[in-house]
């Protein structure tokens, strides 16, 4: 069945299944059955999607007439699908075993990939082994990573959600996580540091990120303050720069040897995998670190080999679908139900909505469906007393991701495990009430205000315990579902296009800042211009 | 009179020698220390080998042990349990009249615990007697106290304790008797103020590096204040030792974990910092890169007359110096066989029985223990034999004045090289 006729067939089913409510389909006492699937140590229960078997079958041939199973092959064979850039988005080859081996252009990239992760080891090793020394001679004890996007949400993200997972030798280094261009965070925490025994991580696929360059900047100007040794000195001692361009980093004054490299064929969203992921390694240790490519990598062998009727990544895309074009739902919230999550959200804002919020095709076509939903989130039980009142009564309909862990607090006292259960408890409950409305209840509202409509669809990702391979399959679910989406809606997921315009007038506007004004801008500009010039200098507007 | 020694602690074998030399009829449960620097505690073997000759010290069993009238305990602090089960053990088979002098570091309140053990029956007894030994001079401090704390809740007791101790009572200035628990607090508070003084004029002497005053003639002038004392005053690269440090991770735990107090714990850790300050100063030196030095250090015992490197400066020391690619030329008089047992398989490390010939083609020599034989070097045979004249000297043996005008550079701890 070609495209085009799978999708009409969707839509007829959606005229009438559109009037279906959540409570009458979890009626089937085998829903969940029915509705759940398992992969290792993931649960993904589609049973509170207002899904029937015909839909999921009516959207597996919309994947077969889009041609799923060619695009997962060239996703993973390394043709250039990134269509814009004309390259390939290996991320996948990131996380393969090292006696595996992956030929692009007549190079063996997985030698390329274990030969910086080796590199990796080494100076996690010495961080360790409190021997990567400052330049008084102290050892480092705190690492301050700046970058920004995928150089600073995925690292995040991950060193905040396995942080119980650090070896006893990790436990003397600090991290922090320094993105926002203002320098409010740096200048902040410069306050509290030693600089005799910080280091600083420079991410930066084009090491040309004016927010993370400029962080850089006061970082180095604080070192040199602090020490009269040369600069080449302090650099080495103080700097590891982490980069696809090591001459653009040079440049800056990095040193050669300092230098951790990814390549052109990794997206900066998809690179927590590389040596972007260092952070990672010197919080969770390097076996923590492989554990977590591990994990994904047996999501992608998965997502590779499995038939789309019990493939993860596949039927959370799919089931997105359906209720993205088919049963207009454009706002998807994200909420673990657990606060080692914390940053998961904001990470997948990135994930998912850089990679497929477009509006042309890989024809350059304007799209004639909806895509990429507003997405955002918030720790499941903290979000319940913001923004759940909208979920529940709301006049928007909502998809919602409730992620959570079956186990946790093994070793520790009651207390945390009843608070464990507590969480879970919520968790089960908010998705039931979603899903049910009212007819939760024995009895009917007593007032209209009282009222909950339910029928707000979900999805459940159970995770066995939040370990670092579980995390790993979770990322690599979430990236390969926005594959498969990106195939379905015939957009290129690997460029990111629309970011480029305003960084572009950032630089045409910044030599009028404060300055005097001139003409040529919108007049929303120019008259914000004169303001703050006035502001900034004292003169009066032109 | 007959006592049982338990434990292989270097308390326990002081103790038994002593014991022995003065008549008594000394029972032990092994023939020499498992611990290869107690063995080399100046004179100790030789009084022990002397004791099992003349039939005063002898090898029983358990059973036998058990049945002694006196038991003295000094036992690894971590073998708590096994003293109970052992107090328990001697409470059933010993006589109804007997003391068990604890000296070892339990913590507080160990030895009460241990008196729990005995059953009440007759006139057993735990009795505390902190022990002030410093290892190297072990023997005479113990046969030649100055003062006795005890900690002994049983007066009638004190008699007999007496009677055992009265041929180490030559030169006692003061008997204290107090409870065990207080005798046990008091040798904690002894260690923690000493290690806070040397931490003090550590702390002193880094700051002296930067304002350029040297601190050997400061501290002397504290010194002339009688409140202060010239004790444990000596600015160095940190102190190490077993015993010592025990006690004060004990204290700092205690602190800790009863008033959330950290001022041990930082004291602990200023002194590991402070461990690798010749480090520092050689780093520096060299502008931060030592791939491929030679590197000369003179001592790795924790102090001079031991042959421990229990907690020494120079282990840090030597693990960074491996880190950085430093091939290590290392001379010690005693200690070298403690090192290689703690470094093991140290392919950057050679080791050197001439203090001279550690120096050959070295970029810079280290002292991190006072050996009184590196205090008057031939400044010129060393300047020959080093690649560049260049001393740390982390325990301040040295007269800066004098090997500067010898052509070397010098850096000691708290002595400015402007002010040298």
């Amino acid at each position: 069945m070609d495209k085009e006729t799978a999708w009409r067939a969707l839509e007829q089913l959606a005229d009438t299944e559109r009037t279906h409510h959540l409570k009458d389909l979890l009626q089937d006492p085998d829903r969940f059955e029915q509705f759940s699937f398992r992969q290792d140590e993931l649960l993904l229960d589609l049973s509170r999607q207002r899904l029937t078997p015909a839909t999921l079958k009516a959207l597996l041939q919309l994947a077969e007439g889009c041609q799923l199973g060619s695009w997962i092959e060239a996703l993973f064979s390394g043709e250039s699908i990134n269509n814009t850039e004309q390259r390939p988005a290996l991320h996948t080859a990131l996380r393969q075993p090292a006696h595996n081996s992956f030929m692009l252009d007549g190079q063996d990239i997985n030698q390329d990939v274990h030969r910086e992760l080796e590199r990796m080891e080494h100076l996690v090793s010495q961080l360790h082994q409190q021997q990567w020394r400052g330049f008084s001679g102290e050892p480092i004890d705190t690492l301050v990573n700046i970058g920004v996007g995928g150089s600073d949400l995925g690292p995040m993200m991950v060193c905040h959600g396995l942080e119980e997972f650090q070896p006893a030798a990790a436990r003397a280094i600090k991290i922090h996580f320094i993105s926002s261009m203002d320098g409010s965070q740096l200048s902040s925490l410069l306050q509290h540091l030693d600089p005799a025994r910080t280091l600083f991580l420079v991410a930066s696929k084009s090491f040309t990120t004016a927010d993370t360059l400029a962080n850089a900047a006061t970082a180095r100007d604080w070192l040199r303050q602090a020490s009269d040794i040369p600069d080449p000195l302090l650099l080495k001692r103080h700097f590891i720069g982490i980069t696809a361009r090591p001459e653009k980093a040079q440049e800056w004054g990095l040193s050669a040897d300092n230098l951790l490299h990814f390549w052109d064929w990794v997206g900066g969203r998809y690179s927590l995998w590389s040596t972007i992921g260092f952070a990672i390694a010197v919080r969770i240790g390097m076996d923590g670190f492989k554990a977590l490519l591990d994990g994904a990598s047996r999501m992608d062998n998965h997502f590779r080999h499995a038939p789309g009727s019990s493939n993860l990544p596949v039927l959370l895309a799919l089931a997105e679908i359906w209720n993205i074009n088919f049963l207009d739902i454009h706002a998807h919230a994200i909420l673990p139900y657990d606060g080692r999550l914390a940053h998961l959200p904001a990470y997948l804002e990135q994930l998912e909505m850089e990679s497929n919020g477009k509006s042309v095709d890989r024809d350059g076509q304007r799209v004639q469906h909806r895509t990429c939903p507003v997405l955002w989130g918030e720790i499941g039980p903290n979000a319940q007393h913001a923004f759940y009142q909208l979920l529940h009564q709301g006049s928007e309909a909502v998809m919602c991701d409730f992620i959570v862990a079956a186990n946790r607090y093994g070793d520790a006292g009651e207390s945390l495990q009843s608070q464990h259960r507590l969480t879970l408890a919520n968790c089960l409950a908010q998705a039931r009430v979603l899903a049910l409305g009212d007819s939760a209840l024995d009895q009917a509202a007593s007032s209209a205000w009282q009222h909950y409509h339910g029928n707000q669809p979900s999805t459940l990702i159970l995770l066995d315990k939040l370990t670092p391979g579980a995390l790993g399959a979770l990322i690599a679910l979430y990236e390969h579902k926005v594959f498969v989406q990106s195939v379905i809606w015939n957009i290129n997921p690997f460029d990111q296009w629309g970011v480029e315009l305003g960084k572009q007038m950032a630089n045409t506007l910044l030599p009028h800042i404060g300055a005097r004004p001139q003409q040529g801008f919108d007049t929303a500009t120019e008259g914000l211009l004169n303001e703050l010039n006035q502001l900034t200098t004292g003169s009066k507007p032109a | 009179m007959k006592i049982a020694i338990w434990g292989d602690e270097l308390a326990a074998w002081v103790a038994a020698a002593e014991l022995a030399r003065t008549g008594n009829e000394v029972l032990l449960q092994q023939l020499q220390p498992e611990d290869s620097s107690l063995r080399a505690e100046p004179g100790l073997m030789e009084s022990i080998s002397q004791g099992l000759a003349t039939g005063a010290i002898r090898q029983v069993n358990r059973q036998l042990a058990c049945s002694a009238e006196i038991h003295w305990l000094a036992m690894h602090p971590s073998h708590l349990s096994d003293a109970r089960a052992l107090c328990t053990e001697i409470g059933h088979r010993g006589p109804d009249e007997l003391i068990i002098i604890n000296q070892s570091n339990f913590g507080l309140g160990a030895s009460d615990q241990l008196q729990g053990c005995l059953q009440g029956r007759g006139q057993q007894t735990v009795v505390c007697l902190p022990d002030t030994l410093q290892q190297g001079q072990a023997l005479q401090q113990f046969s030649q106290p100055t003062a006795f704390l005890i900690g002994c809740e049983h007066p009638e007791m004190q008699p007999r304790l007496q009677a055992l101790l009265r041929p180490f009572s030559n030169g006692l200035q003061q008997l204290q008797w107090m409870t065990r628990r207080e005798a046990e607090f008091s040798k904690f508070a002894i260690s923690g103020m000493l290690a806070l003084r040397l931490n003090y004029i550590n702390e002193l002497a880094n700051l002296a590096d930067r304002l350029g005053v040297d601190i050997e003639v400061v501290r002397h002038g504290m010194a002339t204040d009688k409140r202060i004392g010239e004790h444990y005053l000596a600015p160095g690269c940190g102190f190490g030792g077993t015993h010592f440090t025990q006690y004060i991770e004990g204290l700092a735990d205690i602190l800790s974990e009863t008033r959330h107090s950290t001022l041990l714990k930082t004291v602990l850790e200023e002194n590991e910092r402070q461990k690798e300050l010749p480090f520092r100063k050689l780093w520096q030196h060299y502008q931060c890169d030592l791939q491929g030095k030679t590197v000369t250090i003179w001592g790795c015992a924790f102090k001079p007359g031991v042959a421990s490197v229990d907690n020494a400066p120079a282990l840090p020391v030597v693990r960074a110096l491996q880190a950085q690619g430093v091939n290590i030329q290392l001379h010690d008089p005693e200690a070298i066989e403690a090192l290689k047992q703690a470094i093991p398989d140290c392919k950057s490390l050679s080791f050197y029985s001439d203090r001279y010939a550690a120096l050959e083609n070295s970029d810079a020599l280290l002292i991190m223990t006072e050996w009184p034989e590196y205090a008057s070097p031939d400044c010129s045979r060393m300047k020959a034999l080093m690649q560049a004249p260049l001393i740390v000297d982390g325990r301040n043996l040295l007269e800066p004045e004098f090997v500067q005008h010898q052509g070397f550079v010098y850096y000691g701890v708290g002595r400015p090289a402007s002010q040298c």
